[in-house]
């Protein structure tokens, strides 16, 4: 473990990374701050940008959008109540009000702070659990790993709420663009009508810009402008009585969080309105909630971050994404050549120490910007949605050209956007596409191994007791967090029936950043 | 049956014609090889099939008009407009109330023709907006061949801001110059990332 320490931090102290790693953190504070701009959406639009790295500086870089996403989110659910991040939502209900009672600046702080206290909280559980899981799942053949996508793929589509169907659909889909092109172990081109640029398959990069990056953009058009900014900032102090109302929930905000992120598509908005939820029943001052209650502030956002890291303990150890923006991150892992999953602790410890210990000077540097320059972000918010969309698109088309040098990418991307709105429009989740797509040629594998070895009989799949109890698993995973979230109401009668409901969704909502 | 089941009735159809032409696609590339094993078609078979059932599925329930768990975005609204805790939806009278941007709170389909964003735009004039930047961007992409994508692009930067967004004309000039730069910057200096240049080859 020590030594694993040291060489995550012999690899992330490089200047380059360090450098990156707060390039990755400013960029993801701004990103999760614009609204219309989630983490999934800037992970996707940036991959391009990183090809010319290396592959753990630009993951790196990648994941520090990805937490940096968790701290601006809050700043414009505090000041303007329109959560920049889904995670951020339930900040609004307490943050919002506590700006309007003329303290922001404790909300934007305690948040900071929070997030702080939960990511190293949470870190140090990724740390200590992650390995152990990974070294289990280094003992699974095919079909173990069959179970475990299976697992996956079940998990994400029960997360993705809304209709069952319409989420396995969805998972249907995206492999079945996954078998597009040659793929490994055969020599058929399959659907690829006699073009060339099909024959390598549907690129993961151009798939996700076009869902999350133009798709948000063309749906954001349709659904009108936001309300403009108008919010006085104060000074960023908190005193010590609020800090002292906020240890608590802090840690039980990071605590759930973490346990919630752990579970496969669970993701960071139901960690978020979980321990909103939780908080509001334990707190002595339940009536002051829902009123600028800074604890309503300190818990769900603790929760969110400690999600955050939390997903890369399935991401890391089982190469099966614990959310959307997680799953475009493991797409990133295999468009730099690496193949996600348990292995990769053994031959690249320096790319996930490396990456682990960044996770931990990303939020250093998250608290020390976050703390001073809240409002100096919250400038951003100015700029008009007429420039940035444009932006965007600019952005978005420019990055798939650069992938592959190619203008079919670039057809693609649009082509993708037209679907990832349609999606939006008609309430079709994307996080089962997403993972379908990643998993697909994982999962043909898999698929093929294991007809091998039950000779063409997927019986197997029963014969092993771990793939048994994988696949159990998954019923009970699917199962337990919504009867643990009826128990998180039952006894909050009011205010948080809502949320209830909410947690049946946050994945689909996760990847639709 | 509102716009909105009908798109999605539509697209259900659709997926499901998707689906049945995977299979038979995936049929036609073989589903076994000898020995039993799964062979290339396999996978598309199961994943079309799949999609089928369940796109089948899903215009059956859509068909009953059996209400769905509410969204996520109906959700959020729930949470966030309950007056007991003084959080107001988005009202054009007070910016800054509640607004869930990043969702559709608003359900876009269904929308009432009449509601009007924060620049009195109403939905039909915010839908129009969106088929013209549509028709826009594949202008752009076959510009792209002419002046080359750079140029294709900061134009329709410019286009969209002044024509579609009514933003003032030389901020908008100057943001899609600097946006165009900034691009040229980091990817072609930086990167060496060959834009195309068209049949113009300016830059």
């Amino acid at each position: 473990m020590i030594d694993n320490l040291v060489l995550g931090f012999s690899t992330a102290f490089t200047p380059e990374n360090l450098l990156w790693c707060f390039i990755g953190v400013l960029l993801g504070t701004v990103i999760g701050l614009m609204p219309g701009l989630g983490s999934t959406t800037g992970v996707a639009i940036l991959i391009p940008l990183t090809l010319t790295l290396e592959p753990v500086t630009a993951l790196i870089m990648l994941a520090g959008i990805y937490y940096g996403a968790q701290y601006g989110g809050t700043i414009t659910s505090v000041l303007i109540s329109t959560p920049g991040e889904a995670a951020s939502v339930v900040t609004t209900l307490d943050g919002y009000q506590m700006a309007k009672n003329g303290k922001a600046g404790s909300a934007l702080a305690i948040s900071a702070i929070g997030s702080f206290v939960a990511a190293i909280i949470s870190l140090a559980l990724l740390m200590w659990l992650a390995p152990p899981l990974a070294d289990l799942a280094l003992n699974f053949g095919p079909v173990q790993n069959l179970a475990i996508m299976i697992l996956g793929l079940v998990i994400v589509v029960a997360f993705a709420g809304g209709s069952l169907s319409r989420g396995l659909m969805m998972a249907a889909a995206g492999l079945l663009i996954s078998t597009v092109g040659v793929a490994t172990g055969f020599s058929d081109a399959r659907f690829t009508f006699g073009s060339i640029n099909l024959l390598s398959g549907i690129p993961f990069v151009e798939v996700m810009i076009g869902l999350f990056a133009v798709g948000e953009v063309l749906h954001q058009i349709r659904i009108g402008a936001d309300a403009p900014i108008r919010t006085r900032f104060r000074d960023m102090v908190i005193s010590r009585g609020e800090l002292k109302r906020s240890a608590g929930p802090i840690l039980r905000g990071s605590g759930i969080g973490f346990v919630l992120g752990i579970l496969p598509g669970a993701g960071s908005t139901l960690a978020s309105f979980m321990a909103y939820g939780i908080e509001k029943r334990v707190s002595p001052r339940k009536a002051m909630f829902g009123k600028g209650a800074i604890e309503g502030v300190a818990a769900p956002e603790s929760a969110n971050n400690a999600a955050a890291n939390a997903n890369f303990v399935p991401t890391l150890a089982l190469g099966i994404p614990g959310g959307g923006t997680t799953a475009v991150l493991l797409g990133a892992f295999t468009v730099y050549g690496l193949q996600p999953g348990p292995r990769l602790f053994e031959t690249q410890p320096t790319l996930i120490w490396g990456l682990l210990v960044s996770f931990f000077i990303g939020n250093v540097m998250l608290l020390v910007l976050n703390l001073p320059l809240a409002p100096v972000f919250a400038q951003m918010l100015r700029i008009p949605y007429g420039y940035l969309y444009p932006i965007i698109l600019l952005t978005s088309f420019v990055g798939a050209y650069s992938v592959s040098n190619n203008m079919f990418s670039v057809v693609l991307v649009f082509v993708f956007g037209v679907v990832g709105w349609l999606m939006k429009e008609l309430d079709l989740p994307m996080a089962p596409l997403v993972l379908g797509l990643v998993l697909g040629p994982l999962f043909e594998k898999a698929l093929v191994q294991t007809s091998a070895i039950g000779q063409g009989s997927f019986l197997v799949l029963l014969q092993s007791p771990i793939s048994v109890g994988i696949l159990l698993f998954a019923v009970l995973l699917m199962a337990g967090p919504k009867i643990a979230a009826r128990f998180a109401v039952r006894r909050a009668p009011r205010g948080t029936v809502a949320a209830d409901d909410a947690v049946r969704q946050p994945e689909r909502d996760e990847a639709g950043r | 049956m509102t716009a909105a089941q009908r798109g999605g009735l539509a697209a259900s159809v659709v997926l499901a014609v998707v689906g049945v032409a995977a299979v038979l696609g995936g049929l036609g590339y073989g589903v076994t090889v000898e020995g039993g094993e799964i062979g290339p078609g396999f996978l598309p078979t199961m994943a079309g099939g799949l999609v089928a059932v369940f796109a089948v599925l899903d215009a059956v329930g859509r068909l009953r008009n059996r209400r769905d768990a509410p969204s996520q975005a109906e959700l959020i609204t729930a949470t966030t407009s309950r007056p007991e805790d003084g959080v107001a939806l988005a009202d054009p009278a007070d910016p800054g109330a509640a607004t869930t941007s990043t969702q559709s709170i608003h359900s876009p389909l269904d929308a009432d023709a009449e509601e009007v964003d924060i620049f009195g735009r109403t939905q039909r004039q915010r839908n129009r907006m969106l088929a013209i930047v549509l028709g826009l961007v594949v202008a752009t992409l076959v510009m792209v061949q002419v002046v080359g994508f750079l140029l294709a692009f900061v134009l329709l930067l410019f286009v969209i801001a002044v024509f579609v967004e009514h933003r003032r004309v030389l901020p908008s000039a100057v943001v899609a110059v600097a946006a165009g730069a900034v691009t040229y910057g980091i990817f072609v200096l930086l990167l060496r990332v060959p834009l195309p240049t068209g049949l113009l080859g300016l830059i």
